[in-house]
């Protein structure tokens, strides 16, 4: 099963808030895939066994795998386009 | 009306992993969700208060005799165990009353909006908990509820306008159009920015380092397991314990920092239902209007220099739990000072060695202020029974966000002398703060 990931600050509120619409919209679309929130400061560890990342803060570094914008699943605003591009990652 | 009141107190006694749930299937319900779903969230948050129970009572068992041993090798007295905000958290939720400042947020909030008041709309409902927190605090001084829910209410105005305040310079850090964080810590702006302003007269002051090369350096230290294996270990020693004993100690901290947000994600997950179905409505709500969506603090979470602030602070932090007069509280699971960190980032615009400076400085407000409040947290543990704390055991926050506020709030509530003047001070660093950022904003517009 792949694996999505999350990442705030302490991988509790705003990762998880994330976390648990991104789930609901897979199960919707019946695709199956863990969805989990991780603490940012341990991201690079947690990078390593994913296969895609949602961040919600300005990258600075590049990653191997799909980075996708979080923002968007927590204002609405552009929301379709990043499922859009999670469905692909997931395919 | 009676049989109401006795199915409520019987339900309220026990404890607050049997109430919290019992209300938010009663919520559930009532804004139409699923049964199903309404029940798995109530449970979920059941399970949230137990988990949050364990790991505090791991936590508790593991450093209270160090911080015994500690007090009679050196008379060093940190009696009061720092939980972090997770407890702090648990803590609020636990409160009877803590449901009803989600109707006061969205009223005030809307009402503001309304009246063009402010320009946000806070869809940030998980830190209706750190509002929550203020009332119990207010509540625990004060004896009443109302001036608790007054003072609050307080809260969710400020954050507000410190949220349009604040807009322009977040939207500059983060690269997010229309969005701003309408988090409360971002009060303790008021504290920071007289300190910001004298320092910004030495040229010293605003030289721009780089962040983000020391963050690789450092960042480790910051990372949960392995800073609570650093600070047990230390505590181990300074406690007189022998190496191997030390060892244990710090492989027990470690555990301890690394299941508390593991554990407190649980809240999160059997709210975020609730908090979805309440964001949609308000979104629509106001969807013809120019707004900034008011998230959480992590969006800022990429900045570098917050992270470096952070993990200098910890040492510093201890050094000043250990030296200050009068300091009660043993620094652990909430020693990361993302409350100062985050709000001094926004205040310099950014500045890492102003950050630093005024951090620093600023420092020993929390500490006396959890030493202060230490004993309305451990009070509430004992009176909701969301956290099981044996005699003698103290409980408390060691980085609470905004401290002078809520103090301030607190003897406000009293009607004290000190409380009215404490407020006007604040008020006075206030005027300066706003000045300051309509300032910057004018600047960073123009800049584009």
């Amino acid at each position: 099963m792949k694996k999505v990931i999350v990442a705030c600050g302490s991988g509790v509120a705003t990762s998880q808030t994330v976390a648990s619409k991104v789930k609901s919209i897979l199960e919707e679309k019946g695709v199956r895939a863990s969805v989990e929130a991780v603490d940012i400061k341990s991201l690079d560890q947690y990078i390593k066994t994913s296969d895609v990342y949602i961040s919600i803060t300005k990258n600075t570094k590049e990653y191997d795998i799909p980075t996708l914008n979080g923002i968007a699943f927590l204002t609405g605003m552009g929301m379709e386009e990043e499922t859009q591009k999670l469905l692909d990652a997931l395919k | 009306m009676d049989l109401l009141k006795t199915i409520f107190s019987y339900i309220l006694d026990l404890g607050a992993s049997v109430f919290v749930p019992a209300v938010m299937l009663l919520i559930g319900i009532f804004v139409k969700m699923k049964f199903k779903n309404a029940l798995s969230a109530a449970i979920t948050l059941g399970v949230a208060f137990l988990g949050m129970n364990l790991v505090i009572g791991f936590m508790l068992d593991a450093l209270t005799p160090a911080a015994q041993a500690l007090a009679e090798r050196t008379g060093i007295e940190l009696t009061a165990v720092d939980g972090g905000w997770t407890t702090a958290a648990s803590l609020s939720w636990a409160w009877p009353y803590a449901f009803l400042l989600f109707p006061i947020q969205l009223v005030i909030n809307g009402v503001m909006l309304l009246l063009n008041k402010t320009k946000t709309l806070n869809v940030d409902l998980w830190n209706v908990w750190g509002k929550i927190f203020t009332a119990v605090l207010i509540y625990g001084v004060t004896g009443s509820m109302y001036i608790a829910l007054i003072g609050s209410a307080i809260v969710v105005v400020l954050e507000l306008v410190f949220a349009d305040l604040n807009q322009k310079q977040i939207e500059t850090l983060t690269n997010i159009p229309g969005v701003t964080s309408s988090h409360n810590f971002f009060l303790i702006g008021t504290l920071l920015m007289p300190i910001d302003w004298l320092l910004r007269k030495f040229k010293v002051f605003n030289k721009e380092m780089d962040a983000s090369a020391l963050k690789d350096k450092i960042g480790i230290f910051a990372e949960n397991h392995v800073m609570g294996f650093i600070i047990g270990f230390l505590l181990g020693l300074a406690a007189g314990y022998s190496v191997a004993d030390s060892l244990i100690l710090s492989m027990q901290a470690a555990a301890a920092l690394t299941l508390f947000p593991m554990v407190a994600k649980l809240f999160m997950q059997a709210l975020s239902p609730l908090s979805e179905a309440i964001n949609d409505y308000m979104k629509k709500r106001f969807k013809d209007r120019e707004i900034f969506i008011g998230l959480d603090w992590p969006i800022l979470a990429g900045s570098s220099e917050a992270w470096v602030v952070m993990t200098i602070l910890v040492p510093i932090t201890l050094f000043f739990a250990f030296i200050l007069p009068g300091n009660a509280v043993l620094p652990f699971a909430g020693i990361l000072n993302i409350g100062l960190a985050v709000p001094a980032l926004i205040v310099t615009g950014g500045n890492l060695l102003r950050m630093l400076v005024i951090c620093t400085i600023t420092t020993p407000v929390f500490l006396y202020a959890a030493t202060y409040f230490a004993d309305i947290m451990t009070n509430l543990a004992h009176s909701t029974k969301a956290v099981e704390l044996e005699a003698g055991q103290q409980i408390t926050w060691s980085t609470v966000e905004y401290p002078a506020f809520r103090y301030i709030l607190t003897e406000l509530g009293s009607f004290s002398m000190v409380g009215i003047g404490l407020a006007v001070v604040w008020a006075l660093g206030f005027i300066l703060y706003r000045k300051e950022m309509l300032k910057r904003t004018e600047e960073l517009k123009a800049e584009k």
